[in-house]
């Protein structure tokens, strides 16, 4: 019995290595075959992002708001609702803390200051992850359709706030008032330029693995994701936990987009969906919804996205590509029955060694 | 300002809006009717509008583009079909996947081929559908400017809620598609093959967004532009979901939904109030919408337990 | 004697995890014959019809339909070559019409669309030459059962079906409609159609079978003319045990009730009444056991009393408090348990680890958590002790439970139900489907707990050793009836058992009157 959840666990493995190769293959390929100076295309694509210790700071600075994303889409993903409200709250909670912090002024010491942000940013994803949450458990609302729609509406929610409650007039950009000084993050790491978000990010991995596998809600919340019918019959809250979660989920993006503005922006500047919220996604699918695993996505995400961006500055390929490569992946990480045959072999063979094994053991003793 | 004109104009925008939103719908429609959630309208609207204004510049023929874009609209639905039905994959991550890929393939595909990454206007020669005059209607007072002279595509999306009810009411394959989404068992036990009938929901559903995607691109506008299906899949979707996937209901409900599209463009224009609320109707009333109709179907369903003791 | 239009020869079914479904079984079928075949669930019916039925493919053996071997291939041959299967679980599509349902899959054609003029007209053509009355355009949604069961025979007729499978096709029938199916099934025997009638119900059998086979644990037991057979002997043949298994248990001390189930009426949703008018009490220290052919409400007393589901009318009070209304949470805190009928559904989760699964009733109880924390050092403890007295064969309490075997896995669920301190146990199906050692264990502990702790316990079970042995009392339920009581399980023969079960005899309300 051994035998078979080692397999299963070196077979997810392989899969999902393997599919991240061939996507990253096909994104190897599909630069081989558009680019004018292919070999050099390539090599900045592999290479660019370690070529500086500016650049790995890049990756890690953008693995920050993955993780966060990624944490959230955990919690949709362990109680099996796809709320999608991730990308609209990550977006919001940045404007509505950069609101609170124009306000603010300088007038709060930096601890506290930031811990306020902190407070409204994940308040603000919490009460927006519920809207659809509870659309569909009262309503019986498509999730998926109730949050994207809710998406677009925080998009333009967010740039009315922009334009009308804390524009900068001064600036040719559509940017806000500049932020005070006392909230923004110091970046760390020398070189590097690390924004000092990456702490908060820490803790939030490790806060969100607490909470999913040492706390009593983390537990609800996975008797209830793997198998609702056992929950009911426990006599486990199933509405609750769902919404819970999902106001969990939806309170720790809104982490991330606070996270983003003080660490990256000295203005709210956004006026479009940042993508966040589906990068964190392919986060979650990519850490098969273990917390431990997301900043491992995270970074994997950012890499690539990285090496985009440098192929992208440096040639003729527009980093759009990486979305294609990113749906592939998504794809054959879900996929059941990608590889599904090879798993079948391993666990046949596991069985009949196992068999062989005991009959030896049979002989012997006669 | 709600002159004779003005209506008849207000009447015509809801129409021309309401023309993408009927495609989706009973795009929907058909693969609900086989049992099947298809949330990636919007990615196979997308690929197909791209696909068309690309075809019909390169070959110089409308007709050819129009092709095209039914023709891209089906692979997509049959990528999907593949991932979910052979693949296994989870359905609402495949069509979530399918519409992070399109959103960004689209734009990469658009740079290859034109070199822009935000729109196709200036690099491609447009080419749009027809749009048809009704005579003797046409000069009907209000009603006339209402519904003459639209695009080729709108005339077909109406014609398209009689033949989807036709599809699926008349023909053979209708039958055993609804048969396979009510009761996938009870189909196979007669020989239907369930896996076929899903196969062929995703690519009639992709024949719809195929001719969304060229209104889209050939006839609303003459060009591709990067993300311009804005939402109007999932609206579909919501369409369908709210007339219990009856296409004659989610043709209403998309032109209800079109009605407030519309209103919001005539807002935009008339008034002082920002903006950004307007844009926000269309979505807002989607899921409104959603909300009154849970809210209908709850209360019933609570009538008949109650009725059942 | 008419001829042989089908034989089943030496089949054997071994199934991919190594269950011996049908063992070396010969069947054969004669031209208008209506043959009863019967046996206690997992005896192998199942098995046998769907490889005749060309769903399932044998081992070793044969299928000769009027003397040829037929090799039949898949469903769509076995239609082809005659064979026609009415489910037990109708296979309609409620939203079509009658007609739709009907042709689906074998459509008339007109112009290339659907003719559904024509499919009307052949319906009816059906309908009327078999006398069924069923309108072609009526919708299946609003059809009674009867009806539907029609459509379902008439969907087997038109593909031109002679041998016809049918399995318990009375058990959602009313008397009245179970009398015009028998009519109707007399009628199309005289036509030349022959029957495999699934059955449990000895009045059915012996009302229209001629002929009867007899399958227990994938072996047949043998084929027996009915007219040679007293009632009592068929109902022996179809209820019956291999083994009688001793099992030693002192006299119960009963205590105070504390489930009291009064006037209790349950209507499911097609309107029938699958609990009819329960009343009984079950007191401390005492183990009561529900014997009785399945799908007669038993499932559905399980699901009322632990809250599963809701009832209609009537009251249940669990240690002197309703339960009216309330959350299965509630009712646990009120002092029940639950082995649920199906573990890896309602009883266990099985991406999860033993020490997971053994806390889902109480991680909330104080020494489970400490603050918002799960306390996992007491709980791995309280794993590692349940291991060792359910003896868990398991590599650590860590492992998920999906990878131990049936039985393993019940006894993490009995391990956890049986220490939640309620003192109400429901026990539904408890060992089905595991291993011997693992059921005998489980039965022990059942007792055990009712002597040792006074526990009141509620056994559902098929298994026939097992309700006779286990309980102390004994119910017979039937039709959502209680129709038999006895004192003292240990007394009952099979034989008195099976007369009941099978509704041969039924109690008077002044036999039972005080034993309740």
């Amino acid at each position: 019995m051994n035998r078979t959840s080692k397999v299963e666990f070196t077979v997810e493995l392989v899969r999902i290595v393997t599919a991240v190769a061939i996507a990253y293959a096909v994104a190897l390929i599909t630069l081989f075959v558009i680019s004018d100076d292919p070999v050099y295309i390539i090599q900045q694509f592999v290479l660019g992002p370690f070529s500086s210790p500016r650049r790995i700071g890049s990756i890690i600075n953008l693995a920050i708001p993955f993780t966060f994303t990624g944490l959230c889409m955990c919690f949709m993903y362990a109680v099996n609702k796809f709320n999608l409200s991730g990308e609209g709250i990550f977006m919001i909670s940045g404007c509505v803390i950069s609101m609170v912090a124009l306000k603010l002024g300088n007038s709060l010491p930096a601890p506290i200051a930031i811990a306020v942000l902190f407070v409204v940013g994940a308040g603000v994803g919490a009460i927006i992850s519920g809207i659809p949450a509870i659309m569909e458990a009262k309503f019986k609302a498509n999730i998926v359709v109730a949050s994207l729609m809710l998406n677009n509406i925080l998009v333009f929610l967010a740039i009315y706030l922009l334009k009308y409650k804390m524009r900068d007039n001064t600036i040719g950009f559509l940017g806000s008032l500049p932020l005070p000084e006392v909230i923004k993050f110091p970046a760390v790491f020398g070189k590097m330029r690390v924004q000092a978000g990456i702490f908060v990010a820490v803790i939030a991995v490790i806060l969100v693995a607490l909470l999913f596998y040492k706390m009593v809600f983390g537990y609800k919340m996975r008797v209830v994701g793997n198998n609702p019918q056992f929950a009911k019959a426990s006599g486990i809250n199933m509405m609750g936990t769902i919404i819970g979660a999902q106001l969990v989920g939806g309170a720790i993006a809104g982490m991330g987009g606070t996270v983003e503005i003080l660490g990256n922006y000295d203005r709210f500047q956004w006026t479009a969906s940042t993508q966040h919220g589906f990068d964190g996604l392919m986060v979650a699918v990519l850490a098969r919804k273990n917390p431990l695993l997301v900043p491992v996505a995270a970074l994997l995400l950012a890499y690539i996205r990285i090496g985009a961006d440098v192929v992208n500055s440096k040639g003729d390929i527009p980093i759009e590509f990486i979305t294609i490569i990113q749906g592939i992946v998504i794809l054959m990480v879900a996929a059941d029955e990608f590889m599904g045959g090879f798993k079948k072999k391993l666990i046949y063979k596991a069985a009949a060694e196992e068999l062989a094994a005991k009959e030896k053991a049979a002989q012997k003793t006669a | 300002m709600f002159t004779l004109e003005w209506i008849g104009n207000f009447g015509f925008s809801v129409l021309r809006l309401s023309t993408p939103l009927i495609y989706a719908g009973l795009a929907a429609v058909i693969s609900a009717k086989a049992g099947m959630m298809n949330m990636a309208l919007e990615g196979m609207m997308l690929v197909a509008a791209l696909a068309g204004v690309v075809v019909s510049g390169m070959t110089g023929n409308l007709w050819i583009g129009l092709a095209a874009a039914i023709l891209f609209g089906v692979i997509t639905g049959g990528v999907i079909a593949f991932a979910s039905i052979s693949g296994k994959t989870d359905l609402y991550l495949t069509c979530i996947a399918t519409n992070l890929a399109a959103a960004g393939g689209t734009v990469f595909a658009m740079y290859l081929l034109t070199g822009e990454k935000a729109t196709t206007s200036a690099a491609i020669r447009a080419y749009t559908i027809p749009s048809i005059t009704i005579p003797v209607i046409d000069k009907i007072p209000v009603i006339g400017p209402m519904i003459s002279g639209h695009n080729l595509l709108t005339y077909v999306a109406f014609f398209s809620i009689w033949a989807v009810w036709f599809f699926l009411k008349r023909t053979r394959l209708g039958l055993r598609l609804r048969a396979v989404g009510e009761n996938p068992t009870a189909a196979s036990s007669v020989g239907i093959s369930v896996k076929n009938i899903g196969y062929i929901s995703f690519l009639l559903s992709g024949v719809l967004c195929g001719l969304a995607g060229a209104f889209m691109s050939m006839g609303w506008v003459s060009f591709f532009m990067k993300g311009m299906i804005n939402g109007r899949g999932y609206i579909g979707l919501s369409a369908s979901n709210i007339a219990s996937a009856n296409p004659a209901g989610a043709g209403i409900v998309a032109v209800f939904f079109g009605f407030t599209d519309a209103l919001a463009t005539s807002l935009k224009s008339g008034s002082s109030f920002p903006s950004e609320f307007i844009e926000m109707i269309p979505y807002a009333s989607t899921m409104l919408a959603v909300v009154v109709i849970g809210i209908i179907r709850t209360n019933k369903a609570r009538k008949v337990a109650k009725g059942g003791h | 004697m008419a001829k042989e239009i089908l034989r089943m020869e030496n089949i054997t079914k071994i199934y991919d995890n190594g269950f011996v479904a049908n063992k070396d079984v010969t069947f054969w079928l004669h031209e208008g014959e209506i043959l009863a075949l019967a046996g206690e669930n997992g005896a192998g019916k199942t098995t046998l019809m769907k490889v005749l039925f060309g769903l399932e493919k044998p081992q070793t053996g044969r299928v000769l339909l009027n003397g040829e071997d037929a090799n039949i291939k898949n469903t769509l041959d076995a239609i082809g070559k005659g064979i026609g299967m009415v489910h037990q679980h109708f296979m309609q599509v409620p939203s079509l019409t009658v007609a739709e349902n009907v042709l689906l899959g074998i459509e008339p054609m007109k112009n290339g669309l659907f003719d559904f003029d024509k499919a009307v007209e052949m319906t009816r053509e059906v309908s009327e030459k078999y006398n069924f009355h069923v309108d072609p355009l009526a919708r299946i949604c609003d059809l009674s059962v009867g009806q539907k069961q029609k459509v379902e025979i008439m969907k087997v007729l038109i593909k031109g079906a002679k041998i016809i499978i049918m399995d318990e096709p009375t058990a959602v029938l009313t008397p009245q409609e179970t009398d015009e199916l028998f009519e109707q099934l007399l009628r199309l025997r005289d036509d030349g159609h022959s029957f495999i009638f699934i059955s449990h119900k000895l009045e059915e059998v012996k009302r229209i079978c001629s002929r009867i086979t007899v399958l227990r644990r994938g072996h047949c037991l043998g084929s027996y003319d009915l007219s040679d057979m007293s009632e009592a002997d068929i109902s022996r043949l179809m209820v019956g045990r291999d083994v009688v298994l001793q099992f030693e248990k002192e006299d119960p001390t009963p205590g105070d009730p504390i489930v009291k189930v009064r006037d209790l009426v349950k209507i499911n949703a097609d309107g029938k009444r699958v609990l009819d008018g329960l009343s009984f009490n079950i007191r401390a220290g005492e183990v009561i056991g529900i014997a009785g052919v399945e799908g007669n409400g038993q499932s559905e007393l399980s699901d009322v009393l632990s809250g599963m589901d809701g009832f209609a009318s009537g009251t249940v009070e669990l240690n002197g408090q309703s339960i009216e209304g309330k959350s299965v949470f509630e009712i646990r805190q009120q002092g029940m348990s639950l082995i649920p009928e199906d573990r890896m559904i309602h009883g266990a989760a099985g991406d999860m680890s033993i020490c997971d699964n053994i806390i889902s009733d109480r991680y909330f109880k104080p020494g489970y958590k400490k603050g918002m924390f799960i306390n996992k050092k007491y709980i791995e403890n309280i794993a590692d002790e349940y291991i060792k007295e359910y003896q868990i064969a398991c590599d650590n309490k860590k492992q998920a439970v999906r990878y131990l075997s049936g039985g393993n896995i019940q006894k993490v669920v009995v391990a956890r139900e049986f220490t939640t301190g309620g003192n109400f146990i429901i026990a539904n199906q408890p060992t089905r489907g595991i291993d011997v050692g693992a059921a005998e264990l489980i039965r022990k502990a059942i007792v055990r707990k009712s002597r040792e702790e006074g526990t009141a316990t509620l056994l559902i079970s098929a298994d026939l050793n097992e309700v006779l042995g286990c309980s102390d009392k004994l119910f017979v339920m039937r039709k959502g009836k209680i129709v038999a009581v006895f004192p003292k399980a240990s007394e009952v023969s099979e034989a008195e058992l099976g007369e009941y079960m099978l509704g041969l005899k039924t109690m008077t309300e002044k036999e039972m009157e005080g034993l309740l």
